[in-house]
């Protein structure tokens, strides 16, 4: 019964995948029929169709680019931040640490269009740059609360050694506190780039034109005028974006649960 | 401070307003950071809220914005929808999610294929978007489906029917999300003791009163924290909305969000829209004051 159960619930959360990965490896002609044809004829036709027809290179350069500054900027900023809040005490420490957790809350369209005038008055409105500057923004306060959880669970006698030994605050940080909060230094950081491949509100709108189009947004511009929507096209593009994610996510599986609540599971 | 004082022990000779000033240098730059993209735009929009804003004109006109959004039955219809359809949703990931941790989480076989159930999660909105606009219309799969089981005799309309262009957001959600509450839970279940679950069996208690008893009280905390996290994206769902329904029928799947951006950025009227923003700012500051952080205090430590 629980293994019943349990295979449904697989089913259906991969039936889906699987027929949409035929739909990337069929003809335009045996996708939108009135009968859906489940066994197509196979076909390249797409994988040929993203490479000639729309500047796929220049879309992933974007998505890779965007992704790993916006990771950048994000431990730069947040490592600090964490160590701060993790292994200090002063006033105010909860309120910062609370405010920094709030902004997680913020919908995307309540800062949208004050974004989008920020950006269009510093000229950089359809461009990379604007797009990494807000995918840090977006997981900041995640990348800082899940850094901030591995913080917590270290011994003081590791600092208290270490200044004794007469090393500076920033030098413990540095040379034993980073090293030892790897695992939640790579968690943060795999979390944070998944969730800016999955970008999609903010870029829609700081990408106005093909220029700045990262693959989460290319997609939803693969139509053909009269031809409709390209769902092969799609499906590939797709597939090419969850490859990587499936990879990441296998390498950190065991610190996921306790990633994606931002420390709140010590699973 | 002298050159001997620097090379002896810096650490004990540094000024204490020094010492004290440092976790908040730390901090600073990341407060900064986000402040500059959260309180300038809250401050932006409240400004510019006062406005009619045309291209580059702009329009002084008091709260005539605020009089206009609390009359208009579109942006009341939106807060429903974004109620109703993310409640459901919400109601039926919680309980599929819990269920399904619960029958796995000390299965050392299905832990192994616990991947499988992620995979949802993995692919970005857009794209499930896209899977589950053709299952439901373009591909008319789903219609397909439930003939040949002999549930339905005619193609259901999936976009024309609110009830059914609700379900279908709802279904998006539930298969691309139940995954996160189920790997957030398993985590959970899994760090328990399982020397006092192995006791209790022992003592003859039933797997229900085992996890009514012991594992519930003890997830509380996660629980509150994994469901406002998935409460806060859902309110914000916009991606499945725009590439589905955008909206139809009647405006009955238009969500806050895509209120806004369908003010701010079809029809440019984007006092407006800021001033719907606003209004929905000062509601998120108040709900995270009241529930989130409660249940992030006790989710620490």
């Amino acid at each position: 019964m629980r293994y019943i159960i349990l295979l449904t619930w697989a089913l259906f959360c991969l039936a889906p995948v699987l027929w949409f990965l035929s739909i990337g490896f069929r003809p335009r002609t045996e996708i939108i029929t009135p009968q859906p044809i489940y066994f197509p004829t196979f076909s390249l036709d797409a994988w040929q169709m993203i490479w000639h027809d729309w500047p796929m290179a220049s879309y992933l350069r974007n998505s890779v680019l965007a992704i790993i500054g916006s990771v950048v900027i994000d431990l730069v900023l947040a490592i600090p931040a964490a160590y701060s809040l993790a292994r200090y005490s002063y006033r105010g420490r909860d309120d910062i640490g609370f405010y920094i957790l709030s902004t997680r809350m913020m919908a995307p369209a309540i800062v949208a269009i004050p974004i989008f005038f920020l950006f269009r008055n510093l000229g950089l409105l359809d461009t990379v740059w604007a797009l990494m500057l807000v995918f840090a923004a977006v997981n900041l306060s995640l990348v800082t609360w899940i850094i901030r959880s591995y913080m917590l669970d270290l011994p003081h006698e590791i600092e208290d050694a270490a200044r004794t030994d007469g090393a500076s605050d920033l030098s413990i940080l540095v040379l034993i506190i980073i090293p030892v909060c790897a695992p939640g230094i790579i968690t943060a950081s795999v979390i944070a780039a998944i969730f800016a491949i999955n970008e999609f509100f903010f870029t829609l709108l700081i990408a106005s034109t093909q220029n700045s189009y990262t693959l989460s947004v290319a997609l939803a511009n693969f139509t053909g005028g009269s031809d409709g929507i390209i769902y092969n096209a799609i499906a590939l593009v797709a597939f090419l974006a969850f490859a990587p994610v499936f990879l990441l996510v296998l390498a950190i599986q065991h610190h996921l649960s306790r990633g994606l609540t931002m420390g709140a599971v010590k699973g | 401070m002298n050159q001997s004082a620097i090379s002896g022990n810096r650490v004990r000779r540094r000024p204490l307003w020094r010492r004290k000033l440092f976790p908040y240098l730390l901090v600073a730059p990341a407060v900064i950071y986000l402040m500059a993209i959260t309180l300038y735009p809250g401050v932006y929009a409240i400004y510019q809220s006062l406005f009619f804003v045309r291209f580059n004109e702009w329009t002084f006109v008091g709260l005539e914005n605020y009089r206009e959004l609390f009359a208009d039955a579109d942006f009341w219809a939106s807060l429903w929808n974004t109620f109703v359809i993310g409640g459901i949703a919400l109601t039926i990931e919680f309980v599929v999610a819990l269920s399904l941790a619960v029958l796995c989480y000390r299965d050392k076989f299905i832990r192994g294929w616990r991947i499988i159930f992620l995979v949802p999660m993995l692919f970005m909105p857009s794209a499930v978007s896209y899977i589950w606009k053709l299952a439901f219309n373009d591909g008319r799969v789903i219609s397909d489906l439930l003939t040949r089981l002999g549930l339905i005799d005619a193609r259901l309309d999936f976009l024309g029917n609110v009830d059914l262009a609700r379900l279908s957001l709802i279904v998006t959600d539930v298969w691309q999300w139940t995954p996160f509450l189920f790997i957030i839970f398993v985590g959970a279940l899994q760090g328990q003791d399982a020397e006092i679950e192995e006791a209790a069996r022992l003592d003859g208690a039933s797997w229900w009163s085992l996890f009514w008893n012991i594992s519930l009280p003890i997830m509380r905390p996660i629980i509150a924290v994994a469901l406002i996290l998935r409460a806060i994206d859902i309110t914000t769902m916009f991606a499945s909305v725009f590439i589905i329904t955008g909206g139809t029928p009647g405006g009955t799947t238009e969500t806050i969000s895509y209120f806004i951006y369908r003010m701010g950025f079809k029809t440019f009227n984007f006092g407006y829209a800021s001033a719907a923003s606003f209004v929905v700012l000062v509601a998120t500051i108040i709900i995270a004051q009241l529930f989130v952080k409660r249940f992030f205090h006790s989710g620490k430590d």
